[in-house]
Parts: structure tokens; sequence; C-alpha cells
């Protein structure tokens, strides 16, 4: 018994000990803690960059920040971590976020003054707007075009019929091996075959008379989407589209010159220069005597967060800061995409021609719908593609996944 | 002789008993680490004055004392309380948090409560008033360090001082601003820092100068401008009026939405109780109920030939490697378990690629043309044949490491007795593996059940049908599930929790079926 | 009888050894093959100078450097990632060892209520799909971040600890059904000695069970180095990333080809930590137990 309590003894010693040095210890994590920054959320590729500016963004704020890399489902953990208390205060991301972030109270609007909207190219304003409120800061424009190898298909495409039979010709002259690089997957990829489908008459949401998506009318399951589907299904069974081409080897194809052509966006352009291969880009091409091959158009933005710990700061860095053009043109130095700020692309236009043509293969695109109910349609549209790019019967296939989006949407 | 004995046996007890004192240190110590960390993981609990979170710790500690200082009657309890303890706070509370989701709508649009939803709308709502000024912005304090706005009007010239009770003209004379023609200084107040003002960003959020038509809110640290808020909660009506339209939205309980008479929702929607809801959708829905039969008898099958397979090639090269001298008997072994050494997800996405129809390495080397990944059946084969290079060096590992525990003089003794190599494995080896291998395969099964990552960073689940592609041709449970609850309409969290506990009931009862067995087996040998 | 068949034995077998083991060879020379055709692949890669999947063989074409492991290493803070994995994975495979060794020696060895229950509902617990837990942790962490940053999100000690959740899982199913097979009367006549149970488990039980113990450790480190949905959650400093999270990082959706050099190259060196630990163990796990310790 006296050994006991004697024990016991010893070990409140020992627990005053150790905790004296735990409290130490604590004061400083706690200085540590509350010590009055930015936290930035951003995806692999990006967080570099911004790491790259955080010095100057640090001494021009004066406040010190920090640049955090979400490896994997950035826009899933930011919405879970604001719903915890470990929010961050501003998050990079695609401007079709924004109808998830916002039905899940993740991000506030960014009030912009009348100068600064008038100096963003308007498709990236509209596409960053929700309900009539501005959203995020626009860094950048992208969309998909056309990239052609020079060297062996001189001339741009007038329609995917004449691009086809130029790459058949220059498939059975033994100089490519692939018809077209367009990735497609063994899930289908729904934002790449968008072109192709619009082209043919498909849509994926009508439009209210504001220009807002209107979920009540799904053209998917309509008969324009059977049709387009057919034309679709028409380039799998040539081998034009396939789905063995996935997004980990379409552009390493067309860099490889195994093809002459590629359906693609800026973020292609640095692995075709270090490859050395001669390229131009033009828009993507219609089908014969059909409509334009509107690719979408996505934006890349700064969202301010509606939980985060520094809301003013990341105010201030959001709408005062990154909407200027020194910080546009030095983000587009660091990762080459068309700057959203006009002054900033009018300044790097004059270097970079690709920015021209690639705005120009994007005119008229219509941005990505923002509306969660969009959530819905990726994954079965995908799938479709998929399914009838391997040879599937069109109208089934195509109905089928009408069903799904319908019900999802209607939930 | 006897003498010898107990000789060794004194001696040996003093050793034992010697021992016992550096035991009782060692108890001693460890409950000292114990309270010291107790105490440490407390204070910042007291200081936030979260008497739970007290109370739990308090309790956790009073529970480790008392096993620990308690007589041998609570022995197992020793032994196993620190890991019953991380179990409990890892792995337990989570699933049940998540258990608890499913009787709820928790998912996008329903993730936060009322309060949430209604600031959300507000804030969302907030629009710059019409041809009202745009400020420039000092944050200041005045004498009582209470925050006070600087304002300027670079149109006008004028500047003014504003706080919660309204705007105050300044003298142009009593305001200096530095170069950039930010203010640097006001007569009377404090300006901050950015580093100052960002640690009372939640004050500064809050602040709106109240002038007419709306109130002057800070746009960032720089600029301030003159808002509105537009929506409002009305707490009489239990809905959100929109001052500028007239519409009218009304809380729906029952949903968790503000809905208006055309049944429109607001987006931002707050988390409610919808009773067995999910449960009923998971039996009734026909678009849940029909896949979920569909999957399950793949699902069984993945995992009971991924569990067969493994553990049939895995104790094959056990049984070949076990033997003493075998010529490059070492190198075999490190070169077998490479394939476990791998990271597990890296080498599942470059089998996909191999897998390719037309790029990849397996129908290049072949000099085959098979679409692996377009028909059910070869995609079945191919990730039971991915499963198998994953797993077969775990199962490989597992079999020596038993193998090793068999005395080799059982085996000895059955040779003698003229059994040949084979029947002294079947009717010796074999029982005696499967009594410490069993739970060790029905782990396995219970694993490769829910094996995730095996699916989705393969297949994704395809090839999916013409015309259905919510259900594909290797989907398992969680995969689908997954889907369902992430993949197409956006987060339906408390709907796929209570998928999950579907999934979970049906594993547990094939396993607790096992089990059974496994049990009488135990019983038998010892 | 005993003895005589020891000292028979190894004549037995040391003379007809090559022609009797012919089938040994065959079935672990094929299983070698199998194993060795992906790594072979992804070692191709690493080496292919392009850097890209789609210019990769299963043998090296192009021709072999060594630039990606340059790149890899100037361009990613990989050696902070490794060395994290390291500790993360190190000290988890350590104390779940000891945690899950404890808890099945209580397991097999003493007879108390609920243990059957015990047994079960720790099987059960694994069979919980746990990307749900995922939203529940976070929400958990981040309370825990609030109150003790030093365990809080981006801290490799909190990883550990979530890692430690599942200590208790399939390791002490393992490691019971080894403890079970080491002779009750071992312990039996140790008390009767007077030793007490901690001196029979760490004394008598434990060195007797090391292949297990080695093994299980093996499977703990493993297990820890390739997580990464948690990881994923837990840590988003780039230089607090483990190596799987850091390199899943490196092949997101558009880098994923032109990534893939250097992306191998991760891959192979972080298999040889795990490789390390195996030929470290190996000795116990080859060792085996002693058969006259056992008898004693």
């Amino acid at each position: 018994m006296r050994v006991k309590i004697a024990g016991v003894a010893v070990a409140a010693a020992l627990a005053l000990a150790v905790s004296g040095c735990g409290s130490d210890d604590k004061k400083d994590d706690g200085a540590q803690g509350s010590e009055p920054g930015l936290v930035i959320w951003a995806d692999d590729k990006r967080a570099p960059v911004l790491e790259s500016f955080r010095s100057q963004f640090e001494s021009e704020l004066g406040v010190t920040i920090k640049v955090e890399a979400v490896s994997k489902d950035l826009q899933a953990n930011f919405v879970t971590a604001s719903q915890g208390d470990n929010a961050p205060d501003v998050v990079i991301g695609a401007h079709d976020w924004i109808g998830n972030l916002v039905q899940n109270g993740a991000i506030d609007p960014v009030q912009l003054t009348d100068a600064q909207k008038a100096g963003f190219n308007p498709d990236a304003l509209k596409a960053v707007t929700y309900n009539g409120q501005v959203y995020g800061a626009p860094y950048a424009v992208e969309n998909l075009a056309l990239i052609r190898n020079t060297d062996l298909a001189p001339e741009a495409p007038s329609s995917i019929e004449d691009m086809v039979a130029d790459a058949e010709k220059l498939k059975k002259d033994g100089k490519t091996e692939e018809l077209l690089s367009l990735q497609v997957g063994d899930n289908g990829d729904a934002y790449h075959a968008y072109p192709l489908y619009a082209s043919a008459g498909g849509y994926l949401f009508g439009q209210k008379d504001n220009g807002d998506y209107d979920p009540a009318d799904l053209g998917v399951g309509k008969p324009e989407s059977i049709e387009a589907f057919e034309k679709i299904s028409e380039l799998g069974k040539k081998g034009v589209l396939k789905t063995s081409i996935g997004s980990e080897n379409s552009i390493p194809l067309f860099t490889e010159g195994k093809t002459a052509y590629l359906v693609s966006g800026p973020w292609a352009v640095g692995d075709i220069k270090k490859a050395g291969v001669n390229y131009d880009i033009t828009p993507i091409p219609g089908f014969e005597g059909m409509g334009k091959a509107t690719p979408f158009l996505g934006v890349q933005s700064f969202f301010v967060a509606s939980k985060g710990k520094h809301k003013t700061v990341a105010q201030e860095f959001v709408a005062n800061y990154v909407t200027g053009e020194p910080l546009a043109t030095a983000l587009y130095n660091a990762d080459p995409r068309p700057p959203a700020l006009t002054a900033s692309f009018d300044k790097v236009k004059a270097t970079d021609p690709d920015l021209a043509k690639f705005a120009e293969a994007g005119a008229g695109a219509p941005p990505l719908p923002a509306i969660p109910e969009m959530s819905a349609i990726w994954d079965p549209f995908g799938k479709a593609e998929s399914a009838i790019v391997g040879g599937a019967d069109v109208t089934e296939t195509v109905e089928g996944a009408a069903t799904t989006i319908g019900d999802a949407i209607k939930k | 002789m006897d003498a010898v004995q107990t000789a060794s046996r004194q001696r040996s007890k003093q050793g034992y008993a010697g021992s016992g004192l550096t035991g009782l240190v060692v108890r001693i110590t460890l409950l000292g680490v114990v309270a010291a960390l107790a105490v440490w993981a407390v204070l910042p609990l007291i200081g936030a004055r979260s008497w739970i979170g007290v109370g739990v710790v308090a309790a956790a500690t009073a529970l480790l004392f008392w096993i620990y200082l308690s007589p041998n009657r609570r022995l197992p309890l020793k032994y196993l309380i620190p890991g019953t303890l991380l179990l409990i706070a890892f792995q337990i509370v989570p699933v049940l948090y998540t258990l608890s989701t499913s009787v709820t709508n928790f998912g996008d649009g329903h993730r936060g409560d009322k309060d949430e939803a209604i600031v959300s709308i507000e804030t969302a709502s907030i629009t710059q008033v019409p041809g009202s000024p745009e400020y420039d912005l000092a944050i200041a304090a005045d004498g009582e360090d209470a925050l006070v706005f600087i304002l300027s009007d670079p149109a006008s010239g004028k500047y003014w001082a504003g706080n919660a009770e309204g705007l105050r003209d300044l003298a142009p004379t009593d305001v200096q601003k530095g170069l950039s023609g930010k203010i640097t200084e006001a007569e009377g107040y404090t300006i901050l820092t950015a580093a100052e003002a960002a640690e009372r960003s939640q004050e500064i959020t809050d602040l709106a100068v109240p002038v007419d038509g709306g109130g002057i809110r800070a746009n960032g640290l720089s600029r301030a401008f003159q808002g509105t808020s537009a929506r409002a909660y009305d707490e009489g009506c239990d809905c959100v009026r929109d001052a500028v339209t007239g519409q009218v939205w009304t809380a729906d309980p029952g949903h968790g939405y503000f809905t208006d008479a055309a049944g429109e929702s607001l987006p931002q929607g707050w988390q409610v109780s919808v009773g067995a809801d999910n449960f009923t959708r998971v039996i009734t829905d026909d678009k849940v109920r029909g896949p979920f039969l569909s999957v399950l008898w793949w699902n069984f099958a993945f995992a009971i030939i991924s569990v067969l397979v493994t553990f049939v090639l895995g104790l094959l090269c056990a049984i070949a490697l076990h033997k003493e001298r075998l010529r490059f008997k070492a190198l075999y072994r490190t070169l077998m378990v490479l394939p476990y050494a791998m990271p597990a997800f890296a080498m599942l996405l470059i089998w996909r690629d191999m897998f390719n129809q037309d790029f990849g390495l397996i129908n290049t080397m072949f000099g085959l043309d098979v679409g692996w990944f377009s028909n059910p059946w070869t995609a079945r084969f191919a990730v039971i044949l991915v499963q198998l290079w994953l797993g077969f060096p775990y199962m490989f590992l597992v079999s020596t490491g038993a193998l090793q525990s068999i005395p080799t003089e059982t085996l000895e003794a059955a040779k003698i007795d003229g059994a040949t190599g084979f029947q002294a494995f079947r009717r010796v080896t074999l029982p005696l593996l499967l009594v410490s291998l069993t739970p060790l395969l029905i782990m396995s099964f219970a694993f490769n059940f829910n094996n995730f990552n095996a699916i989705q960073l393969t297949t994704g689940g395809g090839p999916f049908e013409a015309g259905n592609s919510t259900v594909g041709g290797t989907d398992l449970l969680i995969t689908y599930t997954y889907r369902l609850a992430f993949g197409g309409q956006g987060a339906e969290y408390g709907f796929a929790a209570s998928v999950s506990v579907f999934i979970f009931l049906i594993v547990a009862t094939v396993s607790a079926i096992g089990f059974r067995v496994t049990r009488n087996q135990e019983e038998v040998y010892r | 009888m005993s003895a005589a068949t020891v000292s028979t034995a190894p004549k037995r077998r040391r003379r007809p050894s090559g022609g009797r083991d012919w089938w040994r060879h065959l079935v672990l020379g094929l299983a070698v093959v199998f194993a060795l055709v992906p790594i072979v692949f992804v070692i191709s890669a690493a080496l292919n100078p392009q850097g890209t999947l789609s210019s990769t063989a299963l043998i090296p074409t192009g021709g072999v450097s060594l630039s990606n492991v340059g790149d890899l290493f100037a361009n990613t803070p990989f050696a902070h990632w490794y060395l994290n994995s390291l500790i993360v994975s190190g000290s988890a495979a350590f104390i779940s060892v000891f945690v899950s060794a404890i808890a099945a020696y209580a397991f097999s060895r003493f007879r108390f209520k609920g243990r059957r229950v015990g047994l079960i509902s720790l099987l059960l617990i694994q069979m919980f799909p746990q990307f749900l837990a995922i939203v529940a942790l976070f929400l958990m962490f981040s309370e825990v971040t609030e109150y003790w940053p030093g365990l809080g999100f981006n801290t490799l000690s909190g990883l550990t600890l979530v890692y430690l959740g599942g200590a208790l899982g399939a390791n002490t199913w393992l490691m019971k059904g080894f403890f079970d097979t080491v002779p009750k009367e071992l312990d039996e006549s140790a008390v009767m000695d007077g030793a007490s149970h901690a001196q029979v488990f760490f004394r008598i039980i434990l060195p007797l069970v090391t292949p297990i113990l080695a093994v299980s450790g093996l499977l703990a480190f493993i297990g820890s180095i390739n997580e990464f949905l948690i990881a994923n959650v837990f840590l988003t400093q780039p230089e607090n990333k483990t190596l799987a999270i850091g390199l899943f990082g490196l092949i997101n959706e558009t880098n994923r080809n032109a990534n893939f050099g250097i992306f191998a190259v991760g891959t192979l060196l972080t298999a040889i930590p795990t490789v390390a630990v195996f030929q470290l163990l190996q000795r116990y796990i080859v060792g085996g137990l002693t058969v006259g310790a056992v008898k004693g």
C-alpha cells in the first residue's frame, strides 16, 4: 500500500515537471497559432506558382502568408474544411465550382468596382457571376482548340470531315499512327467531347432570358442530343475517337508525332514546345454543314472563403490585389495561361501569339455552367460518350444517361 | 538432482523478484507520463472553458490510473486499454459520427445549421448601392480601442470617420496621406497596420457604418463601399424576404431549405433530420435497390476470389521456400516481397495504363488487341490479376510466419509415421496453418470486400453498359456508393452513410458466419 | 527419437537437394517473374530521359538517364516527404506492434468476460467503409488543432495518432493466432517460478514470437506508408507531406503523363525503406522459433 502511495506521489511530481515543460511548448504554439496571416489553398500545380510570389505578397500586404497545396479533391476538402474550423482564407479553383461552393456557404461575393470589372475579359466576368453576384476574381481563361502539327498538316482543316480525310491520308502514308488525339478514356470525358456535341446541335442546359443556365431545360436526351451522339458514334467507328486515348496519353501522342491533330488547351503548349514540334492553333472545326464546334470556357479564379479567419485580408488580397495588372502578368509568366485581365492579356499577347489563337478558338464559347446541377451531368454524359465511342447503341445509351441525369437533378 | 532444481528455481525467483522493482519503476514512470499528458491536454481546454473536454480527459486519466493501480483482477484490461483507447478515439467515434448522419440530409447544400444558412443568404445578397461613392479606407482605432473606418472619397476630396453609430466629418487637415495615397495618419485615431487589422478581421467584417440607404462596409483593408443586403431573415414568418423584388422564401423544416411559392429553393440550405428516409430509400428506390443486388454477387465473387488466389499463390511460394538451405532463398524472398513494398496506389495506376487497349504494355507485349476494360469479363479478370499481384506477397509473408510457427518436430513425427510430404502437409501442416490464418483470411475478405482503391483507380467501376451509367461491370458496393454519394449529384453524405450501414450489415453477417467456423477449429486446437 | 530425427535430417536433405528442389525453383521463378514485370516497367520509366508515360516500354529503348532523379529532387521537396514518411510510418509501425502485441497476449492467454465479443468487434469495426469516416476525422481534428496545435493538422504526430487508431485491427488477429501456438505450459511454469504476467509476456512470450512481430511490423509500416486518403486531408503544407500524398500530387489529371518519369523514380524510392525494413527484419522472420526452446 505504501508503495502505491509513493508511486502516486512520484507520478504526480513527474506530471508537474513534464507539464511545466509542456506549458512552455504551449506558449510557443499559441504564439504561432494566432499569428496573423493569410492561408491560401491551391492544387499542386498552382501552389508553387503562388509560393514564388509569397514574399512579395507579404511585403506589400504587410501580413504573413501560407500557401498550402491540397493534392487531391481540393473542392471537397475546402467544403469540409469550411464546415469544420479549419477553413483557408483564399482558395484558387475553377469557376464552375461556384454553384456548389455557394450552396454550401463556403465562399462570399467579391465586391469589385465598376472600373475593376471593366478591366476583365467580359466572358471571364460572366463566368464568375452567379445569381447576380461576382463570386471570384478571375485570373486565367482557358478553352480547348485544335492544335495541329504543321509539318504533317500545313493547312488548317475547314471541317471535321476535312480533317479526318487528311488524317487518314497521313496514316495510310505511314506518317502517323492515330487520326486524332482527343481524350475519351474508359469512362469518357464530357469536357473534351462537348465541342463535337455542340457542333452537331446538342446542348446541355437551355439558357434563361438573363443568360443564366436553366436546370429545368435539360438538353441531354432531346432528339438533337441523339443526333449529335450519332455523329460522335460515326467518329468512333472510323477510329477517330478511341477510348484508349485518355488524359494520360493524349498530349504525348501529339508531342511524339504519332498524330497530326490534338484537341487540347493552353496547358498542352508547354509540353509541345519542349518536344520541339512545329504547331499551330486554330478553332476546333465543326461537322460539315453543321454548327461551330464551340468549346467550354473555363475560368481560374481566386475565391474568398466565408469561414476564413482573416476575411478582410482575404478580400483585400482578392478584390484589390489579384485584380491588378502586375500580378496577373506575373502569374502568366509563371504558368502561361491566357490572363483574364485585359490589360495583362494585351501586354503578353505581343510575345505569345498562341494566346490570341486560343482566344479566337474560344470566341463565342459559353462558360462552363456553374449551377450545382451541372455536377449531375459530367459522369453520365462522359460514360455515355465512352460507350458510344466503343460502339454502343446511341439512342438507348443517351436515353439511359438522360434518365440518370434527370433523376439526379430532381433528387 | 532435486537440490539443483530447487536452487535454480530459487535463483530464478530472485531474478523475477529483482525485476519486480524495475516493473514498479516502469509503471510509475509511465503513469507519470500519463498524468503529465493529461495536464498538458487539459490546460487549453480549461482556457477555452470546454468543461466537457476537461471531463473526458479527466475520466480517461482516472480510468487509466484505476486500471493500472488495481490488482490483477483487471489484468486483461491492462493489456487491452492502450489499443482500445486509440481505437475508440480514431475509429469508433468517427464511425459513430458517420452513423449519426445517416438519419439526416447532410450533404452538399445541407452542411451547416439554419443560422449559418441565413448568414450566408444575407451576405450573398449584399450589393453596392447604385451610384454610391467608392471610398478609400484606412482601418483605425479610437481612444478606447474601438474600431473606426477612416474614409475618403477621392472624387470629392472629403474625409469621414465612421463607426457603428454613424459618420463624422473629418477636416482634410486632420488627415495625412502617404506617397501611395494611403491614409497614414488621422487626428485622434490610431491607424492599424495590416497585421493588426488582420487580427481583428471578424470585427471589421461585422462593422457596417449606418448611412442612408445601407451601410458602409470594408471591402478588404483599403477600400469600402456602401452596400445593402437585399435579403433578410424575418423571424416572425420564419422566412427570407427580398426587399427589392418582394419575393418571399419560407423555411421548410422537413427539407432544410427556404422555398418560395413556386417551389424554387434558395441554394443555401441547412442540415435537418430526415428520420429513416435514407434507409427506406435504399430499400424502395429501384435505382438504388436494383443495382445493389446485382453488384452484390460480383462484390462477393471479387472478395472471395481475391483472397483465394492470393492465398493459394502466397502459400505455394511460402511452402516452396520453406526449406533450409534452398539455393537463392534470400533472393527469392526479397524479390517476391517487392510488389508489396511498392506504393499500392501508384502501382494500381500503372497497371491501369498497362491494360490500355492500344498503348498498354500487356497488349503490346503479347501482341494482343484485347479491350481489357471494355468487356465486363476481361475487366473482371484484369482487376483480379492486379489483386493477385498486389496481394500475394502479403499472403506469402503471413504464410511464412505461420509455417515457421509449426514445430518441425510435428512434421518429422508425421513423416516417421510413414506420411508422404503431401500427406503430411494436408493432414498436419494445413490444418495448423489454418488455425492461425483463418481469422486473417476473414480479415482479408473484409478488406477486399471494401477495396475501394482496387476498383476506383483501375476501371473506375467500368465498363458501363449502354444506357446504364450508374452501375459498371466491376463496381463494388463501395465504389457504387461512392459515386452515389459524391459522384453524380453532388455529395449526399447522409444517404451514403445509410447505404454504408447496409454494406456493413452484409459484410458483418458473412464474416460472423465465417468466424463461427473458425471458432470450432480454434477450440479443437486448444 | 526426436534426437535421431534431428541428426539424420540434414544428411538426408543435403544429398539430392538439386534434383528434388526443381519444383520449388519453378514455382518461385514464375512468381518472381510475375512480381517483377510491372516493377521493371517502373524502373524503365524512371530511367527514361523523356520522362513520359507513353514513351516508356518494358525495356528502356530511348536511352537511359538519371535526369528524372535530379528533376524529382529539384522540383519537389522529396527529401522532406521521405523523412516525414519514415517518421510517421516508423513510429506508427513500432507503436502499433507493441499495442497489438499486448492486446493479442490478453486475447490469447486470459479468459475474461467480453473476450469473444471484443475479438468480433475488432473485426467488425474494420469492415466499416472508412472513406466516410474521413469527414468525421476532419471535424474532430479541427477541434484538436485549435486546442493542441502540436497534434493537429499539418503535424506528423497527429497523422501518426490517426494511423494508430487502426493498430488493434488486423495485427491483433494475426498475433493472437500466433500466440495461440505457443504452448501454455511455458508461461504456467514461469508463473510457478514466481514471474508476474508482465514478466511472462516480456521475457517468455515476446522472444518466442519475434517472427510474427516482425511480420506485423512490416505490414503496419507498409500500410501507413501507402496511405494517402487521410494524409491528403491532414497535410497541406508542401514540406509536411508524406511520400504517398506527395507522389499522388505529381500525377493529378493534367500532369499525369509529363511527370510520369519522376513519379516512377519516387515510387521506386518509396519502396526502398520498405525493402530495407524487410531486410532488417528478415533475420527474425527467417530465424523463426527455435524448436528446442518451445518444447523446453
